[in-house]
């Protein structure tokens, strides 16, 4: 899978590529990890954008499950956008869209974010 | 082409190779693509549950991956010469649970109950085998029943 981190302000936007399965999952966790830690400063908002992901298996939940734990003791936001039918299913399935944010697309998941500091 | 089988190490590497098989019998099956995520999934959570808990310490077991059409429906058998072990017996998930308290474990064979029509553990003959099976659904406005139509077809 190919996993792309664009920062704007304090969102940032994690864009996720192919396949998330158990061989792709460690590098995910890791991406997540580091998206989460921030370059110095932590993020107030974390996407990831799901549009172009074809697959998830129970390990690649397994990684947006401690992803989004970390957000929320860090008190940073994370949402995901964008699902494919197949994706959202095995989040419906699992429980997993109602403890994680699902946005319908980027702009309504990016609309969510916080005010930048005045 | 209504079976095929393929047999390899027990290792997680041989996921891909699994998974390109079903896709290429899938393919050459003309089965409908929108059941395909299933069978991808259902063959991960089994497949990956074997090698992770299905061992014995420095051995990997074979496991035997066939795909059948039969019956209107498709059948997929994973079998493995490893300890006795029925995933079907891990404790369901509480998929109500709360972020905190999510537990991974048991998810994957939640996803696979959910997702197939059939699913069953025999062991035999000193064998683990996994059976799932789901119907295919005929597409909408056309039955492949013969009492439902109208005449004979030309």
């Amino acid at each position: 899978m190919k996993i792309t981190v664009e920062t704007h302000a304090r969102t940032t936007l994690l864009t996720a590529l192919g396949r998330l399965d158990f061989g792709a999952a460690a590098e995910f966790q890791k991406q997540l990890e580091q998206a989460l830690a921030g370059a110095g400063t932590a993020p107030a908002l974390l996407v990831v954008d799901c549009a172009a992901l074809d697959y998830v298996s129970s390990a690649g939940l397994r990684a947006f499950l401690l992803a989004a734990r970390s957000a929320q003791r860090a008190g940073i936001g994370f949402a995901l956008c964008a699902l494919r039918p197949a994706v959202r299913e095995v989040f419906d399935l699992s429980g997993f869209s109602r403890i994680i944010a699902v946005h319908t697309d980027r702009a309504t998941a990016l609309a969510h974010a916080p005010q930048p500091d005045a | 082409m209504n079976e095929r089988r393929t047999c390899v190490p027990g290792n997680a590497a041989q996921l891909p190779v699994l998974t390109q098989f079903l896709k290429e019998f899938w393919a050459a099956a003309g089965l409908p693509p929108a059941l395909a995520p299933s069978f991808e999934l259902s063959l991960e959570e089994i497949f990956m549950n074997v090698v992770m808990h299905g061992s014995r310490p420095g051995t990997a077991p074979r496991i035997e991956l066939s795909l059948l059409l039969a019956d209107g429906g498709i059948s997929m058998t994973l079998e493995d010469d490893g300890p006795e072990f029925d995933p079907l017996s891990l404790p369901q998930p509480d998929v109500e649970a709360s972020l905190g308290d999510r537990r991974i474990g048991g998810l994957g064979v939640f996803l696979v109950r959910q997702m197939m029509d059939v699913v069953s553990y025999h062991r035999v003959e000193a064998r683990n085998q996994l059976r799932m099976s789901k119907r295919i659904e005929a597409p909408e406005g056309r039955t492949d029943s013969p009492s439902a139509t109208d005449g004979r077809l030309a």
